[in-house]
């Protein structure tokens, strides 16, 4: 009877989820515009013209690149900051509140925002300060390929840190105190505590934000959108970019359906994989 | 003392671009375009005070909060529920229903767009808030993996003693498991209140009667074709958020208390 | 207990479905009113003085107006609604979407209304085919470029030049005083490219399009030569390759802060620069010519009001009225002290700013051109590469060449 708990989540998963998929996957056998219900049929054209046109996926590099830096860093930096929140300080809430606001406002006006701080020009604000303090010359923060892909992975980072400290923080408070007591009086320095309790007991929180950062880094549109255009040239362009714009602009949805169902099938192998792979690790240390 | 200063320092660092949408609500764009980083020539309201009368946006501000409790409590619960399913339950079937689950994490939800709008025609949910509580449901299925991640961490003996005392499943759901399971709960609450709340995508395809508008809609009256009227944008943007503030100011520390009491009295 | 519970999450869901049953959308008529949906591109405030006054002058037709911003959210928006049979009775047709619409059959003729015959013929003509007129257009915009009076009088001059030779010239000279002599912004199609290919069709019969399109030509033979010549601004060391990274709102407070002499921009820039910098004496001049071409402006004409074919004749019938006022002269005048569009209906004179005196002319009497517009098919692929490929040309990965061949390899593979 148990099982009945799974009902609900059932229910939505099929209707959200594999009636829409299953419609993409009909409509990317056809030549479906986006407009005109009338279709027809062609087979599997679209798959082979994505196969065929090395432009299709042009932001197969950038976006493995964001979704891997991303989960990367942010784990660095957000296990760290969890252990650090955890503990009693002065203006404790304001910082937990202020690292969280970034995952807050809507990435248009985020993206806005750091393209005026990280604006090539001599007045572009971080620019300024640069100048100003160490005198150095305008950065091509946005206008260089590689500067301007690692802008777009810093800000996702900025944009996400927060969060999952926060995800590690819920988790930290599963970890009995006793742990700690006892690794105290047996004479653990905090770093020791650190590696030989904290790390080890957060791996299965570890295992979910990863896998959080590494499914939305592949699916990432917003930031790079409205931060680079996806520019300069295709340097930061996104698949979901590629989806979007053939569907949408470019009245190819047949197309795009196809593009998406070979997404959502690469984003699932690399998502299990990973969850395996990490749960695997996971386990030897639990 | 040391912990604190480099905390704060670091804090206020990420919130520079936090302060630089604030501080633009405040300017006129001739000030903004001037100096888009300092404090104002001269304090403005003008961009407030048209915010604040504008009749619209208080019946913005009752959808969205509707859209967002009915939409991220049912959320939790459809989570909640699933995940305990999950741990519970030692069969294969569901162990392999829970994997499958999690593909919904997966679909890019552009691509599903049109679909979805459709679906919901049939069901004569579009230009209806309840359809937009409808698709905000998909967010269970992220509900469902942070919870069931959680609950594994969980001292398993408390559910099986309870279990042991002749306690039913559904009791020991409700009165053991989500008291246990409080700090991720909130924290997936705020996560989806903040997502729910922030939504442009879907109001802005699924919602066409003025009446019917959620607040990040107003937000974007401020853009048109060639230029975009940012000191207004980010004003609205503010307001928009400052529910969030609070919420967030008054829901965080449920995020880390109550945990280990729980457990040693449940 | 344990059915408590599931029944009460099925019936929160079933809850959602039966509250919508009872409020379902009503957009039908009551006491002779016949109310029209529209899916505005202007925005709200803009658009409800004009909603207003047609209402005041015509009781028995109401407006509901629902807005989404452009152009990406308006295009997606529309599109959904349109393929789901949800779409507004009124909507605009744009670049973006025109070639869908029509193929699908989705907005109907509206050649030979009255309405449509004090429409200037380029516009009208721009969202039509075959003779057939799908979109109310009654204005159209221009970029070209604006510049800073005191820094061209101080090296000497009193306008931009006529010729790009000499523009870059002068470039060069204000670069000497110590000045950025020029700015555009390349997040889109090059102002400059645009006008330039725009000043060549215009001596041309057939034009560039129709030679590239029916494959008598190609973008490499056509459109090389000019990209060739834009390209020097960024060889010759004019401009930065950092404009790869700028939008329009950058330049133009570059501009208005007096930090560059010259900049691409459309009449939307005059408000903001004049507010935030009210002592700056600046004024708009065309887009110099090359050796095969005069002076000319990008431009295109603004989306059209076009009217769904899926609606009833009633709806349609009434939709029209409201057409008809937005090309009246009256209807044109609220509008355009709405949105300070040049407007280019025959029997009313657009006031406009006299520092874009200049581009009035050419914008009434339809010289503009912008290729995303002029494309026969394919067009939004076409500008996503042409656009990242110029970017690719500014920061020297690639020759001009290379640009208009790749342009010329998508239009063969889409």
């Amino acid at each position: 009877m148990n099982r009945a708990f799974l009902i609900p989540a059932i229910v939505v998963f099929v209707f959200l989820f594999v009636i829409p998929l299953g419609q993409s996957f009909y409509w990317s056998l056809t030549d479906f515009t986006g407009y005109d219900p009338e279709l027809s049929f062609i087979g599997l054209a679209n798959y082979s013209t994505i196969l065929n046109d090395p432009s299709m996926l042009a932001g197969l590099g950038f976006t493995l690149m964001f979704a891997v830096g991303t989960m990367v860093v942010v784990t660095l930096v957000a296990i760290p900051l969890a252990v650090q929140m955890n503990k009693a300080f002065f203006g404790k809430n304001f910082v937990r509140s202020l690292w969280f606001f970034p995952a807050v406002p809507s990435m248009a006006i985020l993206g806005l925002v750091w393209s005026y701080i990280l604006s090539p020009l001599p007045s572009g604000v971080l620019n300024t300060l640069l100048n100003r303090w160490f005198g150095v010359d305008a950065v091509s923060w946005l206008s260089d390929d590689t500067l301007a892909r690692w802008s777009v992975v810093f800000v996702g980072v900025w944009a996400q840190a927060g969060w999952h400290a926060v995800l590690y923080l819920a988790y930290l408070q599963s970890i009995p105190h006793e742990y700690y007591e006892v690794a105290k009086i047996d004479g653990a320095s905090p770093r020791q505590q650190f590696f030989g309790i904290t790390l080890p007991l957060l791996t299965p929180a570890m295992v979910i934000s990863s896998f959080l950062l590494l499914t939305n880094g592949l699916k990432v549109f917003d930031l790079p959108y409205t931060l680079t255009g996806g520019g300069p040239g295709f340097s930061t362009y996104t698949i979901t970019q590629s989806i979007i714009v053939s569907g949408v602009s470019q009245g190819r949805y047949g197309l795009a359906s196809a593009l998406a169902v070979m997404f959502t099938v690469a984003v699932g192998v690399i998502g299990f994989s990973q969850l395996k792979l990490t749960s695997v690790i996971s386990r030897r240390f639990v | 003392m040391l912990l604190s200063i480099g905390m704060i320092a670091a804090a206020i660092l990420i919130g520079v671009p936090l302060y630089y949408i604030l501080v633009n609500s405040f300017k006129t764009q001739a000030d903004m375009v001037t100096s888009p980083l300092g404090l104002p020539q001269e304090w403005f309201f003008g961009n407030w005070q048209d915010t604040l009368t504008d009749a619209g946006m208080y019946r913005s501000f009752a959808n969205t909060i509707y859209v967002t409790v009915l939409g991220v409590a049912l959320q939790l619960v459809v989570g909640a529920m699933a995940a305990y399913a999950m741990i519970i339950s030692s069969s294969r079937t569901t162990k392999i229903l829970g994997a499958v689950l999690l593909l919904g994490f997966i679909v890019p939800g552009q691509s599903t767009m049109i679909p979805l709008y459709r679906t919901l025609v049939g069901f004569n949910l579009v230009d209806d808030l309840n359809g937009l509580v409808v698709m905000y449901l998909g967010g269970s299925i992220f509900c469902y993996f942070l919870i069931q991640g959680y609950m594994r961490t969980l001292p398993f003996e408390v559910i099986e003693a309870a279990r042991i005392d002749g306690a039913s499943a559904n009791q020991i759901f409700w009165r053991i498991v989500l008291p246990l399971i409080k700090p991720i709960l909130v924290t997936v609450g705020v996560f989806q209140t903040m997502w729910v709340w922030n939504d442009f995508l879907l109001p802005t395809v699924f919602i066409s009667s003025p009446q019917k508008k959620t607040v990040v809609l107003e937000v974007y009256n401020a853009v048109s074709e060639f230029t975009t009227d940012w000191p207004a944008f980010m004003t609205v943007t503010v307001v928009a958020l400052i529910p969030m503030v609070v919420f967030f100011i008054f829901t965080q520390r449920h995020i880390v208390s109550g945990l280990l009491s729980g457990s040693v009295k449940g | 207990m344990r059915r408590t519970l599931i029944v009460g999450a099925a019936g929160a869901a079933a809850l959602a479905l039966t509250l919508t049953a009872c409020s379902g959308s009503d957009s039908g008529e009551s006491d002779g009113v016949t109310t029209v949906t529209l899916l505005s591109w202007t925005g709200e405030e803009q658009m409800t003085p004009v909603i207003e006054d047609f209402e005041a002058s015509n009781p028995d037709v109401k407006i509901e107006a629902s807005y989404s911003p452009p152009v990406a959210e308006y295009i997606q928006t529309l599109q959904t609604r349109v393929l789901s049979g949800t779409a507004p009775d009124v909507f605009l047709i744009a670049a973006e979407n025109k070639t869908n619409l029509i193929d699908a059959g989705s907005v109907i003729d509206l050649a030979g209304e009255p309405f449509m015959e004090n429409i200037a013929e380029f516009n009208r003509e721009t969202y039509g085919r075959d003779g057939a007129e799908y979109g109310l257009s009654t204005s159209s915009w221009a970029a070209g470029y604006a510049y800073n009076k005191e820094m061209l009088a101080e090296v000497g001059y009193d306008g931009i030049p006529e010729t790009w030779d000499e523009f870059l010239e002068m470039c060069k000279k204000l670069q000497d005083a110590g000045h950025t002599p020029f700015l555009e912004s390349v997040d889109q199609m090059p102002t400059t490219v645009s006008a330039m290919v725009g000043a060549k069709t215009a001596e041309m019969d057939p034009s560039v399009d129709d030679l590239i399109f029916s494959g008598e030509s190609t973008f490499e033979e056509q459109w090389t030569p000019i990209v060739e010549e834009y390209n020097r601004l960024y060889t010759e060391g004019i401009v930065s390759s950092d404009v790869v990274a700028l939008d329009g709102d950058q330049v133009r407070d570059e501009f208005a802060n007096e930090r560059v002499a010259i900049i691409n921009a459309g009449p939307w820039i005059i408000g903001a620069v004049k507010e935030a910098n009210p002592e700056l004496d600046f004024t708009f001049g065309q887009i110099p010519g090359l050796a095969d071409g005069a002076p000319y402006q990008a431009g295109a004409a603004s989306p059209g009001y076009a009217i769904n074919s899926a609606s009833d004749e009633a709806h349609q019938e009434a939709a029209k009225t409201f057409l008809a006022y937005l090309s009246s002269p009256q209807g044109v005048e609220v509008m355009q002290a709405q949105t300070n569009d040049v407007t280019v209906t025959d029997d009313f004179e657009p006031p406009v700013d006299p520092v874009f005196e200049p581009m009035v002319e050419p914008i009434r009497s339809g010289d503009l051109y912008l290729p995303m517009i002029s494309w026969q098919r394919s067009e939004d692929i076409l500008n996503v590469e042409a656009v990242a490929q110029m970017q690719r040309m500014i920061q020297g990965q690639i020759e001009p060449v290379d640009v208009t061949k790749a342009m010329d390899a998508k239009l063969a593979t889409s």
